[in-house]
């Protein structure tokens, strides 16, 4: 690559650097999830671990039956995630440091304020639901699974046995069946024994922890995981151990996912319309740039050709008029020369009568 | 032939970093295996940290290990540290920490000038001259395991009852032995009698000048006297090395010896300390600073306390008297204090959270497994009503008595009125079983066996003085369960707080505390008090409590799809 064309390379994407910098600062407004929207409150400190809400789940979605059934517990030796057939699943967290018994957390979609799944999906499948609730239509997934490398909390799952007409599968709080009136809070909060799940609007949720905290100090960890997590989540957890214990990231930070990419996604029609311009235009001007070099060179030669062709001529004609004259010179010297043979004859012939005619 | 010499460069970086690789991995599983076995006799050596910033890691060393090899020799303790008289400085080498070269070259040409000494005469020895790293490791240190050498008052017992012990003049009694003050005008240590408090009150975790640290003072003088007793040929077990105070093994060993003394003394209990302390008192503020005079709450009475009670329940004086022997209000006063750290007079006394609180001392007595059942379900942070603050602020106590002796009097005979009847609401007619039909759609009625739950709650505190005189107000004993309603004979039933609703965040008001509902109020008192008490069945045992239902067996998780 010539230098020349590597700066223009540099240029265009240094200006592409700057669209996508204008294009997210005009981007990003600041979202605090739709106001009265609800949500379930998880107290790690009143689950028993009895997967009640597993069948709960089961029950009102109508999921083909589990494996082992609901009431084995030996699931919980190992801990598992959600599947196509299971949009919750409790797991069981031993040997925390200072707990003497195991601790539980059920895990299910966290229901984002600004869900990275809905950000990620090209065809706009998801929808956050001013209820709360993340939700999907199916009709529309074209079955990239973006969704699933998305979600930080790894929950959406694909119904890879399905060979025809696979879909993507997760919780959705139970939206549609609280919407038809089927029932009145999601089927894992009604089929729990000890209410360790409370559905209710996001806000009383985050006022229930904070009442929990203030009557209990030492029993719980003074955070409420959800409250900021991910840009925060309609679902909350609270807990008596630290959240990295029960399997809760806790690196996650407080930024929606949609706001680390719109940016950068939203640039991509500006990028995509300029940057074909741009290069097209870098190609042009170097296309004219090499046109107009090798015509300079073609001129150059054909002008040393010329000159070439006409200092031969020239020599040429010098040698030429040289050849002529040494031949005239030639021809004058062998005139000169005969003459002068003749004249020395003519003088010797005459030389020779007054000789013989002495000698006689 | 040229394009071929990379690949072997390559392949030989590969195998030296897997060799390195490997040989880390090792160096970390040595490193760990030495890491498990920590000694109580491990000492880090850095003494010139003091001065300076240390060249070198600090040095490890065991302390026991040298006093083992020295005995073999018939060496003693004079071999490194100089004696005066018959007490030895427990500095190395040395009395008083000098300048920091002085004791480099004291360290140095003593440590390896010893095993130089040790290895010419053919013998096993430690570092020599050139193995700086050898003796500088503590990154390769195991963990200590040293425990805290401290004096219960069982060993404190048997340190006043020996007949070895010589006190500070021949006449004094054991006391005078360890207990001392420093006097201003001789400048010398004398004997107090009547003022004897812990060590800890002066010699502190850090010396300073004129005052060595707790550390220091402790070795000091338990060391020098077991050593000259030992020297006197006695031979009971009188500990030198430092595994024999500070190894976990040893103080077992000694926790199981004292309890076997103890059941052998008259009354199958130590003796109380000879101290002139009150049978009982009467805890009220003293101080008069910060406005307010003492003792004239007519509405909060004086509180009568049970000095000698105490003393049973608490291993040593400063579990109370944490900081000095003087009245609490010299530090706590009203307002707090920059002395007592601005804990008022009434956070000292009241502070949940603090060990030498009343209230603190006896909420930790409720992590015990027998009280835990129905203290757990008590909002931890809850404002006591009149009655409950008068168990303690006696109604009668007034602040006449001013004089330790009428104090004591009359903190006596308030103790003495304190003789709980039996609980009203206990005697009247209980049911024996509640049947509880909550879930009955899914099981069979639970039948709860009442007396057996009530008679379960009256045996655990039994014989618990503390809780049989905190539990003496009427049903306080019923308010485990039938909590959060004033005590009645007959309490409301459990639905007439808790709906019947499932999961729904009941929360009308922010300022209303929200209730579970009734499925989960069961649940969540039944199960967190059988989980806290350790007792059966398990939370998730549902057909323990519930018995199933003949036609609802046919209709498991499983067989509904």
């Amino acid at each position: 690559m010539q230098r020349r064309t590597f700066l223009g390379l540099l240029g265009a994407a240094g200006m592409g650097a700057a669209v996508t910098k204008t294009v997210q600062a005009a981007g990003v407004k600041h979202f605090e999830g739709y106001p009265d929207s609800y949500g379930v409150l998880f107290d790690a400190t009143r689950c028993i671990g009895c997967r009640s809400c597993e069948a709960g789940c089961n029950q009102i979605n109508g999921l083909p039956a589990p494996e082992k059934p609901f009431d084995d517990l030996s699931v919980l030796e190992k801990k598992r995630r959600t599947t196509a057939k299971a949009f919750t699943v409790v797991n069981r967290f031993d040997q925390i440091p200072g707990v003497a018994g195991a601790v539980f957390r059920k895990d299910q979609c966290q229901h984002c304020l600004e869900p990275a799944c809905a950000s990620a999906c090209f065809v706009a499948a998801f929808t956050k639901t001013p209820q709360g609730a993340v939700i999907w239509d199916e009709s529309v997934c074209v079955g990239c699974r973006y969704c699933m490398i998305a979600c930080p909390f790894e929950i959406p799952t694909y119904e890879y046995d399905e060979p025809l007409t696979p879909r993507v599968m997760k919780c959705h709080m139970c939206h549609p069946h609280i919407t038809s009136g089927k029932a009145t809070v999601p089927g894992c909060v009604g089929a729990c024994p000890t209410e360790a799940l409370v559905y209710g609007k996001r806000t009383d949720l985050l006022a229930i922890a904070r009442q929990r905290f203030a009557a209990f100090p030492d029993r719980y960890i003074n955070h409420i995981y959800g409250e900021r997590e991910m840009g925060g989540t309609n679902w909350l957890y609270i807990s008596g151990v630290p959240f990295r214990y029960i399997g809760l990231r806790e690196d996650l930070g407080v930024t929606p996912a949609p706001e680390l990419t719109s940016g950068a996604l939203a640039a991509v029609p500006i990028i995509s319309a300029a940057w074909p311009v741009l290069l097209t235009g870098i190609y042009a001007i170097n296309k004219r740039r090499e046109k107009l070099a090798s015509q300079e060179k073609k001129q150059a030669v054909a002008e040393a050709l010329a000159k070439a062709k006409a200092q031969a001529k020239e020599e040429l004609e010098k040698a030429l008029a040289k050849a002529e004259a040494e031949k005239k010179s030639a021809i004058e010297r062998e005139v000169k020369k005969a003459l002068e043979e003749a004249a020395k004859a003519q003088a010797e012939a005459a030389a020779g009568k007054g000789q013989t005619e002495e000698g006689e | 032939m040229d394009k071929k010499r990379p690949i072997w460069r390559w392949a030989g970086i590969v195998v030296l970093g897997l060799w390195c690789l490997g040989g880390l991995a090792w160096a970390e599983q040595v490193e760990s295996k030495a890491a498990m076995v920590g000694k109580p006799d491990q000492i880090t050596i850095r003494t010139l940290a003091a001065f300076q910033k240390l060249e070198l890691p600090p040095v490890t060393y065991f302390h026991d290990k040298h006093t083992a090899a020295l005995a073999k020799e018939n060496k003693g303790c004079d071999t490194c540290h100089y004696q005066e008289g018959d007490r030895l400085s427990f500095a190395f080498q040395r009395r008083q920490t000098t300048k920091p070269d002085e004791i480099q070259d004291l360290y140095h040409s003593n440590c390896i000038g010893c095993h130089n000494d040790y290895v010419a005469a053919g013998k096993k020895s430690g570092p020599q001259d050139g193995f700086c790293r050898a003796c500088h490791n503590a990154a390769a240190s195991p963990t200590v395991a040293r425990l805290d050498a401290g004096m219960d008052k069982v060993l404190h017992y048997r340190h006043l009852a020996s007949k070895n012990i010589v006190g500070r003049d021949k006449e004094m009694e054991n006391c005078s032995a360890c207990h001392h003050v420093l006097d201003p005008a001789t400048k010398k240590l004398v004997y107090a009698k009547g003022q004897e408090g812990s060590c800890r009150y002066c010699h502190q975790e850090e010396g300073r000048p004129g005052m060595p640290s707790l550390q220091a003072a402790a070795h000091e003088q338990c060391l020098n006297c077991h050593r000259n007793l030992a020297n006197r040929g006695l031979q009971t077990a009188m500990p030198l090395d430092c595994a024999a105070c500070h190894g976990a093994e040893a103080q077992a060993q000694l926790a199981q010896k004292q309890q076997e003394l103890v059941a052998k003394l008259p009354g199958g209990d130590i003796p109380r300390l000879p101290r002139g302390q009150p049978n009982a008192t009467l805890v009220r503020y003293e101080g008069k600073a910060n406005g307010g005079t003492a003792g004239q709450e007519a509405s909060l009475p004086p509180v009568p306390f049970n000095h000698q009670a105490h003393e049973k329940y608490t291993d040593s004086c400063r579990v109370c008297h944490h900081a000095s022997m003087e009245s609490c209000s010299t530090c706590h006063t009203r307002g707090g204090s920059d002395k007592g750290g601005f804990v008022t007079f009434e956070q000292a006394m009241h502070r949940r959270t603090a060990e030498a609180s009343c209230i603190g001392c006896h909420q930790a007595q409720q992590e015990q497994a027998n009280c835990a059942g129905c203290h757990n379900l008590i909002v931890q942070a809850r404002p006591a009503n009149q009655a409950q603050c008068q168990l303690c602020h006696m109604p009668g106590a007034s602040g006449a008595a001013a004089s330790p002796q009428q104090k004591a009097a009359l903190a006596e005979s308030l103790l003495q009125s304190r003789r709980p009847g039996p609980d009203p609401f206990l005697t009247a007619k209980l049911p024996d079983k509640v049947v509880i039909k909550e879930l009955s759609k899914k099981f069979q009625p639970v039948a709860l066996d009442h007396a057996k739950h009530l008679s379960a709650l009256q045996n655990g505190m039994k014989d618990s003085k503390l809780a049989g005189y905190f539990h003496s107000l009427p049903g306080t004993v019923c308010q485990a369960c039938h909590h959060n309603s004033p005590a009645a004979k007959e309490p409301p039933a459990c639905v007439a707080c808790h709906a019947k609703t499932q999961g729904v965040a009941s929360l009308v008001a922010a300022a209303e505390i929200s209730r579970p509902g009734l499925q989960a109020a069961y649940h969540g008192q039944c199960m967190s008090c059988h989980k806290d008490m350790g007792l059966k069945p398990v939370a998730t045992a549902c057909i323990e409590c519930h018995q199933k239902k003949p036609q609802h067996a046919a209709l498991s998780h499983q067989e509904k799809e």
